[in-house]
């Protein structure tokens, strides 16, 4: 599964120099990224009569670089609208919208485009080499250790809800509530779908996303004549000032560092996806941050935390597919079909066959990135503009457009409603200060890890002593309390040294 | 120009026009009625055909589909837009598939096995022959089980040894399937308790296998045949094996342990309302007709062995065949109803 230097660099030359697929891939995936509902794979299934027709590598270049522009795009109206494109974006509008909403917009934006881009270069670069031992996460990560993957996720509900502990913790649990809606896992006996057929499959996650999120912001807009304040209106950064705010994005390398790289190991981790790793990120970089005060309120690092780490994720899903043949998410099931049609053998057999294909994968990867660094500038300078936009304009039309992508990845009727119902829903929570990220984290994680539990339950004959029963389960059981008891603890610490009943 | 120049385009003029096209369209009716319904079948497919797939992109059905359609187009001129409805073990791309209008231009691809069982067990209200008639069968392949390649049980006489000690753990696709009712079925032959882990797809129940989550996993074959080097293959439901070569020549279950369970098969298999079947059988003549223009045609025997699928897999019966396979599922769904429901 190794390749030599020599090879690395004649595959990088190879992958440039099918610039002429990414550059279109790359703009069409942040747009495409950028529109809630309009995810990677949704774009790869309607693109696939074209990848299908083309040469495997040009498809294979193209649906990666595709892949990975989307979760940039993702981070754009997450933060500029508090509307995530997808679920992976969800955690950055904790803190970008507050930074538009303080007229920091373009800071935001360079702080997730130089995250989103430095974590695919470290992960693609780190997979590149580490190929093999990463393709061998999946056979110690199962149901038992992601219960406790989950539980780390969750426990950005209790981080959320420190601000108002009542009203948090009846906000997740709502979301886990409305999160156990559909067939149950095991004998698929439909729970409170209320006989809708569209709610079998439990509750879809883009209209909930787009109702809790994007339809209560444009009813809660209507109130403001503007997202940023009106002061902002008159400057746009000048060049000098994008540059400068780029550069500064890179002070926050170690976390970069740290969140793309969580990223990539909870990516390799199979039925893991972005969704998880921007929350666990997110959650990491709070309860380990000397001002955990300060997220939710506009900080820099709770932008970094989930966009280097939902950007690390799109090389981790992957691993399965080239290491094992199993792919690890619904993109990268896509990327099978296209495969399979081309007669071209996946898992170890494509290394042994075809491994300027395998390693070409990872390649094409790093080279997006690469290319995305020349959208940096024009990104960051201008779409930071929306926030001034009068919100009369476009509260009307992110109504419009986020309902055509609550529609788009199911096709159906229904899930307008229950966009609208979500976004109903989502309003009462705004309005009445309870939070609408806690919700979603409940509507996201619960039903992975109700499906987790109940595996593992049944694996065990119902036993739960099974949760506790793997030498990296228990790790990553202390290593959760730990992460649950480091934040008061460390609160507890600065409280007496403020005091001075410590030194 | 003189006035009769300008005059002469007016032989065809408005109401000439609409008094000849009047005929022509009284002609056309009136012929329409003695003329044989085959003459209609030739503007059929005026649009796209949809293609409902009752599970996620990316997994078995989608890729039996896909090499169909890319040699149907040949036989059938038309566009193929694919759907995914996954949920509740394929019940909601079923019930999604019936609230489509009854024109014979949606179809649903049907994996009979698992999803016969699930429309026979699970109360969604569709009846197989009632409902939807299966007019074309693609493919049939048996159901294994089959463990990964880390795997310290290697034989299936290795795996029945530990069945004696403790339950073995079975990684299934979802408990409705044939699979599910190969092992239990094994586990009732040999008195050992099988526990079935529905994961929810082929792919994810495969990563268990191979992950050794579970002791094992009981698929459609062609599951393991894909997978290579990362599955191996201990026995076949069915009578012989009839794919040795990707399959490590595995043994056929009931010779290696002197059972006596019921051959257990899943058929892929083309589905249409019965309401468009009664209204239009001439749409649904061509669709037959091209269909199994398609299962003839060389190309196709390429496009499934280029999905990794053997063509001794390929299985073309018409719709007796089709429903005489569909009526067999219904008949072991109803067998080990208890054992899949759980009641």
């Amino acid at each position: 599964m190794d390749m030599s230097i020599a090879g690395l660099a004649e595959l990088f030359f190879y992958s440039a120099s099918m610039w002429w697929v990414i550059i279109p891939a790359v703009v069409v995936g942040i747009l495409m990224g950028a529109i809630p509902g309009f995810a990677a794979h949704n774009t790869i299934i309607m693109l696939l009569p074209l990848t299908l027709a083309v040469d495997v590598n040009i498809a294979l270049t193209f649906m990666v670089a595709l892949y990975c522009a989307s979760h940039l795009g993702g981070g754009i109206p997450a933060i500029l609208l508090n509307i995530p494109g997808t679920g992976g974006a969800a955690a950055t509008t904790l803190d970008g919208y507050p930074m538009s909403q303080q007229g920091k917009a373009s800071k935001a934006l360079a702080l997730s485009f130089v995250a989103s881009i430095m974590a695919g270069l470290i992960t693609s670069g780190v997979t590149l080499f580490l190929l093999q031992y990463l393709s061998q996460v999946g056979f110690y990560i199962r149901s038992v250790e992601m219960v406790v993957v989950m539980l780390f996720g969750l426990a950005l509900i209790a981080a959320i809800a420190a601000q108002d502990m009542l009203k948090g913790l009846i906000a997740g649990a709502l979301g886990l509530m409305l999160g156990a809606m559909g067939a149950d896992h095991i004998y698929a006996t439909p729970r409170g779908t209320f006989g809708i057929l569209e709610l079998f499959d439990g509750v879809p996650l883009v209209p909930a996303l787009i109702g809790l999120f994007a339809i209560s912001e444009a009813l809660i807009m209507l109130e403001k004549r503007t997202i940023a304040p009106e002061a902002s209106a008159r400057a746009m950064p000048t060049w000098g000032e994008t540059l400068r705010e780029i550069l500064g994005a890179f002070k926050h390398w170690f976390m970069m560092l740290w969140s793309s790289l969580l990223g990539l190991i909870i990516g390799v981790m199979p039925g893991a996806g972005a969704s998880i790793a921007a929350f666990v990120a997110y959650q990491q970089a709070r309860t380990y941050s000397r001002t955990p005060e300060k997220f939710g309120t506009g900080h820099e690092q709770g932008v970094i935390a989930p966009e280097a780490a939902n950007n690390g994720v799109t090389t981790g899903t992957l691993v399965p597919l080239l290491a094992i043949g199993v792919p690890g998410g619904s993109t990268a099931a896509v990327m099978m079909v296209v495969l399979q049609f081309h007669g071209v053998p996946f898992g170890p057999r494509l290394f042994v066959q075809d491994p300027i294909l395998a390693y070409g994968v990872i390649m094409s990867m790093f080279v997006a990135y690469i290319f995305m660094l020349v959208t940096l500038f024009p990104l960051t300078r201008y779409l930071s503009r929306i926030t001034v936009v009068a919100n009369y304009y476009m509260a009307p039309m992110i109504v419009a457009f986020t309902l055509v992508g609550a529609f788009v990845p199911r096709n159906f009727m229904a899930d307008l409603t229950i966009a609208v119902a979500f976004g109903i829903i989502g309003y009462i929570a705004r309005k009445t200060g309870y939070n609408v990220a806690a919700i979603l984290i409940g509507v996201i994680l619960g039903p992975l890890l109700e499906r987790s539990f109940l595996l593992s339950m049944r694996i065990s004959g119902g036993d739960p002593m099974i949760f506790f029963s793997s030498t990296i389960g228990n790790i990553l059981w202390a290593l959760l309390a730990i992460t649950l008891l480091a934040s008061p603890s460390i609160s507890l610490l600065r409280k007496m040294r403020r005091k001075g009943d410590i030194y | 120009m003189t006035r009769s120049t300008i005059k002469a385009p007016s032989l065809l003029g408005r109401r000439s026009f609409l008094k000849a096209s009047g005929a022509v369209a009284a002609a056309a009716g009136a012929s329409s009625l003695l003329m044989p319904s085959s003459a209609f079948a030739q503007d059929f497919p005026a649009r796209n055909m949809d293609i409902i797939i009752p599970t996620g992109e990316g997994g078995g059905a989608d890729r039996d589909a896909r090499a169909f359609a890319s040699v149907w187009g040949k036989h059938l001129p038309t566009n193929f837009q694919f759907g995914y409805y996954p949920g509740a073990a394929g019940q909601v791309g079923y019930e999604f598939y019936m609230s489509r209008e009854p024109d014979a231009y949606s179809l649903i691809f049907a994996n009979l096995g698992p999803e016969v069982i699930m429309l026979e067990l699970q109360d969604t209200g569709i009846s197989v022959g009632e409902d939807i008639v299966f007019i074309q069968q693609t493919l049939s392949e048996p159901m294994c089980v089959w463990v990964g390649p880390n795997s310290p049980h290697r034989t299936l006489e290795e795996l029945v040894e530990v069945g004696r000690n403790r339950p073995i753990t079975v990684a299934v696709s979802r408990l409705p399937h044939p699979a599910s009712i190969g092992m239990l079925a094994l586990g009732e032959a040999l008195g050992i308790e099988i526990v079935l882990v529905p994961y929810g797809g082929g792919n994810p129940t495969a990563m268990a296998a191979i992950t050794m989550e579970v002791d094992c996993a009981a698929l459609p074959i062609t599951n393991s045949i894909v997978l290579g080097d990362q599955s191996i293959v201990l026995g076949v439901f069915a009578d012989e094996n009839v794919a040795p070569d990707g399959t490590d020549n595995a043994p056929a279950v009931n010779a290696a342990l002197g059972t006596s369970i019921p051959a257990l098969t899943s058929s892929r298999a083309w589905g249409v309302h019965r309401a468009a079947y009664d209204a239009h059988p001439e749409r649904v003549a061509r669709l037959v007709e091209s269909m199994q223009a398609t299962l003839a045609d060389p190309d196709y025997v390429s496009a499934v062995e280029g999905a990794g699928v053997p063509s001794v897999f390929i299985d073309p019966g018409d719709e007796s065949v089709a429903m005489a396979s569909a009526q067999a599922t219904i008949e072991l769904a109803r067998r080990y109803r208890d054992l899949l429901t759980g009641s």
